[in-house]
């Protein structure tokens, strides 16, 4: 009955809220994704470099250490968005579409805010730590500015807390009577 | 209560907690952490664990994504996703199908060689048994194939890509067991520990993929022996058969190019893991925008000139590829790799309309390769905590008397083992279930004097194995998903049987002869006996 009923201004800004959240992770996710072509080509010109002209330069090498840790860092938030994280889906898959809005809803209160949570909790002194010794390489010709790489961990749980936030909303506003969702069909590796 | 006794409670709590959790069907990179989080919880409440053992989690996150060797896993994703989207898998099965078709068995072992040459290239398996299904499936059932055989055939071939190198499981494994190696090896006198590379796992790897693709191939042939109705030849016209050699050397002789410079270049200790996924990946990229350039002209010119120019072109590459190898070593072949992408890129961008076209579809490898990287690190984020919170509660210690004390010893130990991989596989990725059983049983088993290499390869066939038998592999229903519906569930499910014995046969070969998987690493690597 909930169904036919007119959605009411809550579940409608939920929805809208929720919506606003998956644009966002969607245009960080595109650009990310192009960090992966990245690392292979600065990965690929350090070889050439070294195996063709013999020449080595220490940056190079943490330079694809950086695309490589902020593919992930940054992009695992537009992995929960295209719903890229495995299931085991013995049960789920037979749930209704409303168990599984449960299911999602409540898996990401106890489940995934408390490990985001915990991963900010312990990564700030993790970042502040290196970012008060200012941390760059131990190589002179390395790169500077390795705290903003420690701190990207930051940003990994910050990116991930939003889209779970648009998770819960989404599934809450379902719950309270909204659209139904659409589901990204899971992938496994 | 002792507040050891809470904790190893608690740590058996956690274990079925985790079960049921994982089976509600949440996301299992979230699940892990989240429940280790609320027995941490408990157990802290209790006295049990001390939360200042999560002080170390940024720095282990840290190892893990700054690691050198894991980078080779987001670059042999990105070859693999790069190959599978140009379909050339595709052309493969086509071509090596005409060329095998009219022997009796020929498709079938046209499959296998094709699921051989795919595995030691993608290596992703839902692709692959995708892929085949779409395309060796009906082929086999027109020519009149038993349909469980060729199933059978299409699900245990599909999986190869778990244990042929360069399979990602492996790189895992030889990061995961690289430090509990070496402690094992201290803990015994030995202050000079041997090291565990990748190299070592790949190598190790080799003989009993090869064993396994030789086994699935003696099968189909033995059934076109003994019943040549379930593996009939095919009835090709003389239409197809026109430049069939030529056809056969285009979409041959790109990727055995690339997976004997990639893994070759692996095993014989000349380039890093990473080094060698990177010129791979680039080299993936090259033939994609090969492809994507052949395609483009194949509407618009009669196919044979498009082919003849391919014949031409391959064969130069191959002609000048021996001979700048001769003459220059590495050098000459990646100087070759890199003139070839550059000219492919600008041919690409000065051809109107089809930048735009290849621009849109590498867009969509990046974001796929995007997709599976962060999900199996994520996986690796979770399960740490999982593993980390077990073992504080005081989990190890449990394991590693449980596995000590069981009868038969090491054996009795593996066999244990072995079996709870075997189970964990009908639910889990081999990912998640190497980030969490390794770390806390692979030291154990290590200390008790087990060979890194040949523990490596016996999981890598083990979660094979898992992947494909009834009624929960998931290869099985990768190929439901694209089956045609005369191919029953149930013919599925049997037609596999043969094959899970196949595999059976394998894990014990290498079981009581553990030098299939250790005696290549040794020979190349040297080490200590």
């Amino acid at each position: 009955m909930a169904a036919t009923a007119k959605p009411s201004a809550i579940v409608r800004a939920l929805e809208v809220i929720a919506g606003r959240i998956d644009g966002f992770t969607l245009r960080v996710g595109r650009v990310v994704a192009l960090l992966g072509f990245a690392t292979v080509i600065v990965c690929y010109a350090t070889v050439y470099m070294r195996y063709a002209i013999g020449v080595g330069y220490t940056w190079t090498q943490e330079l694809y250490i950086w695309t490589h840790v902020l593919l992930i860092m940054l992009g695992s938030s537009y992995t929960l968005l295209k719903g890229g994280f495995v299931r085991v889906d013995v049960l789920y898959a037979r749930a209704s579409e409303r168990t599984r809005a449960w299911i999602d809803l409540i898996g990401a209160l106890i489940f995934t805010l408390p490990f985001i949570v915990t991963v900010g909790w312990f990564g700030w002194p993790f970042f502040i730590d290196s970012f008060a010794m200012r941390e760059r390489s131990l190589y002179d010709d390395g790169l500077p500015a390795l705290y903003l790489l420690k701190g990207s961990l930051l940003v990994f749980a910050g990116l991930l807390l939003l889209q779970v936030m648009a998770e819960i909303f989404r599934n809450v506003a379902f719950l309270l009577g909204g659209t139904p969702l659409r589901r990204a069909p899971g992938i496994s590796a | 209560m002792s507040s050891i006794l809470i904790g190893e409670l608690l740590s058996i709590g956690l274990l079925v907690g985790a079960i049921g959790a994982l089976l509600m069907g949440y996301p299992i990179a979230f699940t892990l952490p989240g429940i280790a989080i609320i027995f941490a919880i408990i157990g802290w409440a209790m006295g049990a664990f001390d939360p200042t053992f999560f002080n170390a989690l940024p720095l282990r996150y840290w190892g893990i994504v700054s690691n050198e060797v894991l980078i080779a896993v987001p670059l042999f994703v990105l070859m693999g996703v790069t190959l599978e989207r140009s379909r050339i898998a595709e052309d493969l099965l086509t071509t090596m199908g005409a060329l095998f078709g009219k022997l009796r068995g020929g498709l079938g072992l046209s499959t296998v060689l094709v699921a051989t040459l795919l595995a030691a290239s993608t290596g992703i398996v839902g692709a692959t048994v995708v892929t085949m299904g779409l395309i060796s499936l009906p082929a086999m059932l027109k020519a009149g194939y038993d349909k469980r055989m060729a199933s059978g055939l299409i699900c245990a071939a599909g999986t190869l890509g778990q244990i042929v190198p360069p399979s990602t499981v492996l790189v895992f494994l030889a990061v995961i067991l690289q430090s509990a190696y070496s402690q094992a090896q201290m803990a015994k006198g030995n202050f000079q520990p041997d090291t565990l590379s990748v190299g070592d796992m790949f190598a190790g790897a080799f003989i009993p993929g090869l064993i396994l693709a030789t086994l699935y191939a003696l099968w189909v042939a033995l059934n076109a022996w003994l019943r040549p109705s379930s593996a009939p030849a095919l009835v090709i016209d003389e239409t197809e058969k026109g430049g069939l050699g030529s056809k056969v050397v285009v979409a041959l002789a790109p990727p055995l190019i690339l997976i004997i410079s990639v893994l070759g270049s692996i095993i014989a200790g000349i380039a890093t893991p990473t080094e060698s996924a990177s010129v791979g990946a680039v080299g993936a990229i090259v033939l994609a925008l090969i492809k994507a350039i052949s395609d483009h002209y194949l509407d618009r010119l009669p196919p044979a000139t498009v082919q003849r120019a391919l014949l031409y072109l391959w064969s130069s590459v191959i002609v000048l590829l021996g001979v700048l190898g001769l003459l220059a070593g590495g050098i000459g072949v990646l100087t070759l790799c890199t003139l070839a992408l550059v000219i492919s890129c600008i041919w690409i961008a000065l051809t109107p309309g089809l930048a735009r076209e290849v621009g849109t579809r590498m867009h969509g490898v990046a974001e796929s390769s995007l997709v599976i990287t962060s999900m199996v690190f994520v996986i690796f984020f979770g399960a740490s905590v999982f593993s980390m919170v077990f073992a504080r509660l005081g989990g190890d210690n449990l394991v590693t008397e449980f596995l000590t004390s069981l009868p038969g010893g090491i054996n009795g130990a593996m066999v244990v083992v072995m079996l709870i991989m075997f189970l964990l596989g009908f639910f889990l990725d081999p990912f998640e279930i190497i980030f969490v059983v390794v770390p806390i049983a692979g030291p154990v088993l290590l200390n008790m004097g087990i060979d890194p290499i040949w523990l490596s390869i016996l999981i890598g066939i083990n979660l094979q194995t898992s992947y494909l038998t009834p009624p929960f592999g998931f290869s099985l229903f990768f190929l439901r998903g694209v089956a045609p519906p005369e191919l029953t569930t149930r013919d599925i499910y049997i037609g596999i049987l043969p094959y899970v014995a196949i595999q059976i046969l394998c894990i014990s070969l290498v079981w009581f002869y553990p030098a299939l998987a250790t005696w290549l690493p040794k020979v190349i690597y040297g080490g200590s006996p």
